[in-house]
């Protein structure tokens, strides 16, 4: 496949600096975490956040490159898939081995207690004995309409139209942001008004069963910010008119961890609340 | 398989045939099932096993139609089959060291 000749202004954009800034935020913030340092994280978190906005911002005023000189290499020996997108599987491969550790971890915390002469004795709560099922499928029912949403706005802008996609995107941000709510309702209400808390829970309940909710539950809940986050970036530069059907990859690859992260909650729903 | 180009974009004439809504509807079908298994009654271990399937039906379907992997060269799907084997190793030590705790 012949790609265009790269040109000054798409070398510059592929030589970014803010994505080093990034990682430096994310290293100091992670020595923070490690050394139990709240002003380091908050400086590591501060750094990323600035390096984060300031490679929107920058993004934000180019439409979407077609540079693909970088990866023609790549190309070559696996034919018809780009390297982001190749990269982005990576990514989500490793995503399943990070959230495959937590709930295995929560899994197992929960069979080992559950036995007789356990270190934090006491029986894990029955479904709907402690969280809202109900109010908690409506979520999940959220987070399928988003996942439509999403596929049909990468769907309308490629066959081009820029309408339905500026219409999806911001639905599925829209939806982002209402399942982050009603976790946040959820989270408050188990914590203030069921005192279930990261060392105690209702109803004689095991002690674990609450960082066990939490932890993953968290976990998921924060992929989700980022979710939104980088819904909100797609959905901003559709506004501007950065995305034509011939160059949209930024709205697949967003719409490929969007969904993924949907996939998680859908275990993630069966296993801490329906089991 | 599809024509897909570099930058993802597939003709106009298959992104239209693709069933998006109907996969919709079912994932929408299977959680209100989900919702209702516990009223079937049956013993415990069953019903798990029901859920269990369910989660794995609509997470097939949402990989599949929504991730594009149907329509992706088969060797993509090697990376996240990659993972599930890795995963497949974490759940058996995990559930050989509950065993012998």
């Amino acid at each position: 496949m012949a790609h265009p000749e790269p040109t000054g202004e798409e070398e510059e954009h592929h030589g970014s600096p803010w994505p080093v800034i990034i990682a430096i935020g994310m290293g100091v913030g992670y020595v923070g975490i490690v050394s139990v340092s709240i002003p380091m994280l908050l400086v590591g978190l501060a750094i990323f956040g600035g390096g984060l906005g300031g490679w929107i911002h920058q993004d934000l005023q180019r439409p979407s490159s077609a540079f693909y000189g970088a990866i023609s290499a790549i190309e070559s020996k696996f034919p018809r898939v780009s390297a982001r997108k190749l990269g982005m599987w990576l990514f989500l491969a490793t995503e399943i081995m990070l959230f495959s550790a937590v709930i295995g971890t929560s899994w197992t915390l929960r069979l080992r207690t559950t036995t007789p002469g356990a270190a934090f004795e006491g029986a894990w709560a029955q479904p709907g004995e402690i969280l809202n099922v109900p109010l908690t499928g409506i979520n999940t029912f959220i987070l399928i309409c988003s996942s439509l949403t999403m596929v049909e706005a990468l769907g309308a802008i490629e066959r081009g139209n820029q309408k339905r996609l500026r219409l999806f995107l911001a639905a599925t941000l829209l939806l982002g942001i209402t399942f982050l709510s009603i976790q946040a309702f959820e989270y408050q209400h188990l914590y203030f008004g069921e005192h279930l808390t990261f060392k105690s829970a209702p109803f004689n309940v095991n002690p674990l069963y609450g960082p066990t909710f939490y932890a993953q539950t968290g976990v998921h809940g924060s992929h989700v910010t980022a979710g939104v986050i980088g819904m909100a970036y797609v959905t901003r530069k559709a506004f501007k008119g950065g995305f034509t059907k011939e160059n949209h990859e930024a709205v697949e690859l967003v719409g490929l961890y969007w969904h993924f992260v949907d996939v998680v909650w859908i275990f993630l729903f069966t296993i801490v609340y329906l089991i | 398989m599809a024509t897909a180009t570099a930058t993802g974009t597939a003709p106009v004439e298959e992104v239209r045939k693709r069933p998006y809504v109907v996969v919709f509807v079912i994932l929408a079908v299977v959680t209100f099932i989900e919702l209702n298994v516990y009223s079937l009654g049956l013993p415990r271990l069953e019903t798990i096993t029901i859920l269990v399937v369910l989660a794995a039906i609509k997470a097939s379907l949402v990989v599949a139609y929504y991730m594009h992997l149907r329509y992706e060269p088969r060797w993509i799907a090697l990376i996240p089959l990659g993972g599930l084997a890795l995963v497949a190793v974490l759940v058996a030590a995990l559930t050989s060291s509950s065993a012998h705790p």
